[in-house]
């Protein structure tokens, strides 16, 4: 068991990759405190709890709202007693041209992408004390490449990366790492959400002719948060199937 | 109580004489008080009064009397 012992909070984590993710986690070990919109992730948790030995959380919320994400991390340490990992995965997407994007959407995005993960993590930090804690930031092929349609979204997961390199300066002398992974074309209900056309150009720019599954980023987030990774920080890992080599 | 409480929370976490936490104690008056010092002592306080402060008020956090200041909103009387 990779994550044995260790104690992560994890956000968006009803479904997509936030559900792979948290499964995985649960199976290897962790305890977890789950965060999402829905209040399926408290079913989620009951469920995940039944087959772990150790606990698993959750509390239901807006990661954008100031006040739930400090009772988030207030009840990770009541539940926890403190964090050994986050995983900022929470996001949303809004498509829509340069010219067609309502600013309003536009600000929705950076609030949910960006600035509710730089408050999470704010207050999660300050319940990472020992070993070798880790904090792994959901980014995007598309805030790496960019991608015509989405621009505003492309803006908050680059803007995201930016945040993950000086993040991992600046609290590499206090052990904790800071790492984003970058999904490519993966198949969630985020995705799907997407025109039938955009969708297919999208599956076939996939080199390994497959679009990827929740699971394939979840893996990446345990190697992030495991011990095997204790010397990897301020790094943004693709998990896209070759679509950018 | 409450007192006693943050006088250990500074002694401790600025690794300091319990004697020198006094209300004119100020951020950066001393070297354990730098920066590094004083966000173990935010996490110190938070542990100790289950609470987390707004990141205004770690900021705003000057000095011991203001520590007591900030703690007051929580509810915390000395």
């Amino acid at each position: 068991m990779l994550l044995k012992g260790k104690r992560i909070l994890v956000t968006g984590a009803s479904r997509g990759i936030g559900e792979a993710t948290a499964r995985l986690f649960a199976e290897q070990g962790a305890s977890l405190m789950l965060s999402a919109r829905s209040e399926n992730v408290e079913a989620l948790a009951e469920e995940l709890n039944g087959a772990s030995e150790a606990g698993i959380y959750a509390l239901a919320g807006d990661i954008s709202d100031e006040d739930y994400a400090k009772r988030l991390v207030m009840a990770s340490r009541k539940q926890l007693g403190g964090l050994d990992g986050l995983v900022n995965n929470a996001g949303i997407l809004e498509q829509g041209l340069v010219g067609m994007i309502q600013l309003e959407s536009v600000r929705r995005m950076l609030e949910v992408n960006l600035v509710a993960m730089i408050n999470l993590t704010q207050f999660s930090l300050r319940l990472m004390k020992e070993g070798s804690p880790a904090i792994v930031n959901v980014t995007s092929i598309a805030g790496t490449h960019g991608i015509e349609g989405i621009s505003a979204y492309c803006a908050s997961k680059a803007a995201v990366i930016g945040f993950t390199k000086s993040l991992a300066k600046e609290v590499a002398p206090s052990g904790v790492r800071v790492n984003a992974v970058a999904p490519g074309f993966i198949d969630t209900q985020m995705a799907r959400q997407l025109d039938d056309e955009w969708f297919q150009e999208r599956v076939e720019s996939v080199r390994m002719k497959r679009i990827g599954t929740p699971l394939d980023v979840a893996n990446l987030s345990l190697y992030l948060c495991s011990d095997l990774s204790t010397y990897v920080t301020g790094q943004t890992i693709g998990v896209d199937g070759g679509m950018q080599v | 109580m409450n007192q006693d409480t943050l006088v250990a929370c500074f002694a401790e976490n600025l690794g300091i004489e319990s004697a020198m936490v006094v209300d004119s104690l100020a951020y950066q008056s001393i070297s354990e008080w730098d920066s590094v010092g004083h966000m173990a002592l935010v996490a110190g306080l938070e542990e100790a009064f289950d609470i987390m402060l707004d990141t205004d008020d770690i900021i705003d956090m000057s000095s011991v009397a203001k520590a007591k200041e900030i703690l007051g909103k929580h509810d915390i009387t000395f």
